[in-house]
């Protein structure tokens, strides 16, 4: 207890929680840009052209089939390379940008599936009415498809987003200070890795289950107007 | 104002629609009729770019369709109004937002014009006081009337009905025909597929049989029903009206 309470002072708490925020940060920006990256892909997938759907394939294929580990690795050490080899200058990767920059690719190929799928899901006599009324296919997506199709991706987008918050964490594999790294740094502090290590994983808790009960309220309000 | 000249439509190897040509003429009321899997719901489907034919060409209102430009077709389409079996309205919206989707957004008119337009066109289908319901608080009878109106609201020059009534218990049948004569009556061009032999006796102008793919029997309803010629019409003709 006397342990406990030297190292959960205000400064360690203090500081995990501004390692929580950043990985709060790293979620929801990884969660908007994969979801833009996914909704474009998702739209290549089903287009009718081979040649996109190739590139969308390909990409969904590469992002799911290999470790997102070695996916942050491969663009924090290797970015600079690749962009001296491309455009000819070198950079310092800063650690939460590269991260949320892979996190957010390797997110929009699972957004691509979930976003995929939700439309397959909606029935062709949509698409057949809409066009009967005049419809394009962008005007089509815009206020037919997708307002129905976001219903259905709710839980699985949620879902989603509580994995990216665990998944955060794989970045203190390139420094980036975030609730695991806190924790960590704290544990070689004090010589103590248990309770840090346990603040971190209550601090995770409390953020996945808070988004769970708020999705869940959601669904209900949702499933309502059905 | 529809032409369709010897249209032939395959589903893999399978022809669905065989060297088939109609003429639609301004305030027309046709019904066709035939067996299952005859190519009824195809036919209309291609007049309107729903399918699109292999063989033949599809002329609206002048204008043959022409499928790679999917867009026009959509536009040029969108002055035919469709009925379908499962109503297809949006779920998501509101009656009202049902109706004044495809003027508001695809004509771009003006919204407040087009709600005062929708609520009168679900006053002549007898549903003004649905308006701001969602289609799954309606019954069959009633989803299929605001699918009327939404294709009236297009102010199309004719209709296609694609078994409007197929899909509905028997006591809703009578009030979308009701909604369907009164229109024939007011001088729209309808062209409908159907299973109500009694509707295309007493409404229809011309009844169409069709039979693999083909057009064997055109002619007047009286004709159709009291004087078939082919054999397959007979036959057919003995099977629904026993039914
Ligand atoms: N999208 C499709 N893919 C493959 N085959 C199809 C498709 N649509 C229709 N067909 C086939 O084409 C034939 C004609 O179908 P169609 O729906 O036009 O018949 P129908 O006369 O409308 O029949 P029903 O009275 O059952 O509605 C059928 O044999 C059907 O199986
Ligand atoms: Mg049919």
């Amino acid at each position: 207890m006397e342990l406990f309470l030297k190292i959960a002072n205000k400064g360690t708490i203090e500081y995990m929680l501004l390692g929580a925020g950043t990985s709060l940060m790293v979620a929801i920006f990884s969660l908007f840009f994969g979801s833009v990256l996914g909704l474009v892909s998702a739209a290549m997938k089903m287009s009718k052209s081979k040649i996109l759907r190739g590139i969308a394939t390909v990409y969904v294929e590469i992002f799911r089939g290999t470790p997102m580990m070695l996916q942050i690795m491969i663009f924090y050490l290797c970015g600079p390379i690749f962009t001296k080899f491309l455009f000819g200058f070198v950079y310092t990767p800063n650690p939460i940008i590269v991260g949320i920059f892979a996190v957010s690719i390797n997110s929009g190929a699972y957004i691509t599936e979930l976003f995929r799928a939700a439309i397959q899901s909606i029935d062709k006599g949509q698409w057949e009415a809409s066009k009967t009324i005049g419809l394009n296919y962008f005007e089509t997506m815009r206020y037919v498809i997708l307002p129905q199709s976001l219903k259905r991706i709710l839980p699985p987008f949620v879902n989603e987003f509580i994995v990216l918050i665990k998944d955060s964490s794989l970045l203190s594999t390139i420094g980036a200070v975030e609730l695991l790294q806190t924790a960590t740094v704290l544990g070689g502090k004090y010589y103590n890795y248990l309770i840090p290590l346990s603040m971190a994983a209550v601090m995770y808790l409390v953020m996945t289950l808070t988004i769970a009960h708020f999705a869940r309220k959601l669904e209900r309000r949702l499933a309502e107007s059905d | 104002m529809i032409k369709a000249e010897h249209i032939s439509k395959y589903f893999d190897k399978f022809k669905a629609i065989d060297d088939v040509s109609l003429h639609v003429k301004k305030g027309e009321v046709i019904c066709i009729i035939g067996p299952s899997g005859s190519g009824k719901s195809t036919l209309i489907r291609c007049l309107n770019g729903l399918e699109s034919p292999e063989e033949g060409t599809v002329t609206v209102n002048g204008t043959v369709l022409d499928y790679k430009k999917p867009n026009d077709v959509t536009k040029i389409c969108s002055q035919i109004g469709f009925v379908f079996q499962h109503f297809n309205l949006f779920p998501h919206m509101t009656v009202l937002d049902n109706l004044t989707l495809g003027p508001v957004v695809a004509q771009k008119l003006d919204k407040a014009e087009c709600e005062k337009r929708a609520v009168e066109l679900l006053r002549r289908v007898g549903l003004e006081e649905k308006k701001d319901a969602y289609p799954s608080q309606l019954s069959g009878g009633q989803k299929q009337r605001v699918a009327i109106a939404r294709a009236l609201i297009q102010a199309p020059e004719v209709i296609l009905f694609d078994e409007p009534t197929s899909a509905l218990d028997p006591e809703m049948i009578g009030e979308v025909l009701e909604v369907m004569k009164e229109l024939a009556e007011a001088g729209m061009t309808l062209l409908v597929v159907t299973h109500e032999m009694g509707f295309a006796r007493k409404v229809a102008s011309r009844v169409i049989f069709m039979d693999e793919g083909h057009i064997v029997e055109d002619n007047t309803p009286s004709e159709i029903f009291d004087n078939p010629k082919s054999d397959r019409l007979v036959d057919f003709l003995s099977k629904v009206i026993h039914m």
